[in-house]
């Protein structure tokens, strides 16, 4: 379904991507492992376009110089230069890291703000299919994001790209400062998602409560992909253990 | 009575001015200084068509304000698309166009009696023991409208939902399908196309005089920032608190003094509360 071949990305002359080469196939729960600035958030940019975005616009002022080698191929297309709006039009959403939502906006105006693409009339079977994954969202409704818990806010970023009714999912450090008890609940959630034929790639380094849920994952140090291996192999890998799950 | 009817007047014509520049500012973060030359060009293209080229006056009004809205996008893709961001250069470039538009202006000699847009309604109403003209009563109506539909435009629409999320978190909006280049340039749009309506509704009151173009800005920036740039309540309280200082110095002092209160009220909320009285304080890096 998504098949990243030989990426590298560079911030001016700084290498954040190495060669990097990665495949999720559709149905599974892939997850790429890493630490901070191992590049995992770059990687979920370039798949999402939102990097293209950064790069016209910091072309635009004179500012940051991005540079982007490699292939992209999402279902049989090479979307590397794609702009995000075409991206998610095919089928591909980002929840990005540290849940950025509307903070002003309630609950409900943000899901609908995420419907901008969507036609009126599939808008309400969005809401239907959000609010089932998610029911403390329709709880909510009314809340203002901003006054959200971390929990909530997270529950409601990974809606917001679910609105999109995307085919591939990509989450980018969903488990991050949340308590286990929310962390667990959240596992659950990526699980029904996928019962529901959505594809997830996520981005994570709690290994710990992630791994028993992946089918295939890979580990990113440095920009350079290291280990890759079924969930199973990487939860019995020592240094997986070591560096994330803290054994 | 004298002061509460001119001052609910007054008041709202402040508003009325300040919507277009708070939608463009308050909404996706653009601070549009040329909003006073759009509203004196709005005019003076109306009375053009009106007077010179004897088009209908309701097209007239029309054409004025889909042309400047035109200009308003067309400033984004030219001049803005590459400041995006960088709030004083943005303050620089609109303020510039705004001094270009508005020399050009006094420089083809669009100044002066001659030059009057016509009242929608003629004559005038006795209200308690002041006289009241119509056109000051339907310009509380527009201004009323332009609230309301400034409102639903922003909570219910595609596009007016679309202006709040570039304002809240761009990044994420974009991650979500929404263009912000064309959202931006749409809300700067948007907002020239106000500053016509309420020069239309206002202008009348009056001949065109150039000045206006300056005036309107500082207008609007001073109920922007006394209350809070992004919030409507916040106009709506701002133009209230504004309006009825000036019309109260008016009275009882001189009408040369209401200037004053303006810039003084720009200068206390700076010291006290400097996002407004409604405003959060919004990080630079949160627009960019």
């Amino acid at each position: 379904m998504l098949e990243v071949k030989n990426l590298m990305v560079f911030f001016e002359n700084a290498l954040a991507l190495n060669d990097l080469s990665i495949e999720v196939n559709r149905g599974e729960i892939v997850s790429t492992l890493g630490s901070n600035s191992a590049g995992k958030t770059t990687l979920m940019n370039t798949i999402s376009g939102l990097i293209i975005d950064m790069q016209v616009k910091e072309d635009r002022r004179g500012g940051e110089r991005i540079t982007l080698m490699g292939e992209v191929w999402f279902e049989g297309e090479e979307i590397l230069f794609s702009k995000p709006s075409t991206r998610i039009r095919r089928g591909i959403a980002l929840s990005r890291e540290r849940h950025p939502i509307f903070p002003e906006s309630d609950i409900e105006e943000n899901l609908r703000i995420s419907t901008y693409l969507r036609k009126d009339s599939e808008v309400k079977s969005s809401f239907d299919f959000v609010y089932s994954i998610f029911p403390p969202l329709q709880m909510l409704k009314k809340r203002k994001a901003g006054f959200c818990s971390g929990g909530e806010q997270q529950m409601l970023s990974i809606g917001m790209a679910l609105m999109t009714r995307p085919k591939l999912l990509l989450l980018d450090e969903p488990l991050l400062g949340l308590s286990p008890a929310m962390q667990t609940s959240l596992i659950q959630a990526i699980k029904q998602i996928r019962k529901e034929g959505i594809t997830v790639l996520v981005a994570e380094q709690f290994a710990r409560p992630l791994l028993p849920i992946v089918d295939r994952g890979y580990v990113i140090e440095n920009g350079m992909l290291t280990l890759q291996g079924t969930g199973q192999e990487l939860r019995e890998n020592p240094e997986v253990r070591s560096t994330f799950m803290g054994v | 009575m004298e002061i509460l009817i001119y001052g609910i007047t007054n008041s709202v014509t402040l508003a009325l001015m300040a919507i277009g520049f708070s939608l463009t500012f308050g909404i996706s973060g653009l601070a549009n200084f040329a909003h006073g030359a759009f509203y004196l060009l709005g005019g003076i293209l109306t009375w053009i068509f009106l007077n010179q080229l004897g088009v209908p006056y309701l097209f007239s009004a029309l054409i004025s304000i889909l042309l400047v809205g035109l200009l308003g996008f067309l400033l984004y893709w030219g001049l803005m698309l590459r400041l995006r961001g960088l709030a004083i250069n943005e303050v620089i470039a609109t303020l510039a166009a705004a001094i270009v538009i508005i020399e050009v202006l006094r420089w083809l000699g669009f100044s002066g009696f001659t030059y009057v847009l016509p009242e929608f309604i003629k004559g005038s109403v006795k209200i308690g023991n002041v006289w009241l003209d119509y056109q000051r009563i339907f310009l509380v109506g527009i201004g009323v409208a332009l609230i309301i539909f400034f409102y639903l435009f922003t909570h219910r629409t595609k596009v007016g939902l679309s202006f709040r999320a570039i304002a809240q978190n761009e990044r994420t909006a974009i991650s979500l399908g929404i263009d912000s280049d064309w959202t931006a340039a749409l809300s700067l749009a948007f907002g020239s196309a106000l500053a016509v309506v309420a020069g239309l509704a206002i202008l009348p009151l009056g001949s065109i005089d150039t000045e206006v173009g300056y005036d309107i800005l500082i207008y609007a920036l001073a109920v922007g920032i006394v209350g809070g740039l992004e919030s409507i309540p916040g106009i709506v309280l701002a133009s209230f608190i504004l309006g009825f200082c000036q019309i109260a110095v008016a009275t009882f002092f001189r009408a040369q003094w209401q200037t004053v209160v303006t810039l003084g009220a720009i200068v206390i909320i700076l010291a006290v509360k400097p996002s407004g009285i409604f405003g959060k304080y919004k990080e630079l890096e949160e627009r960019v």
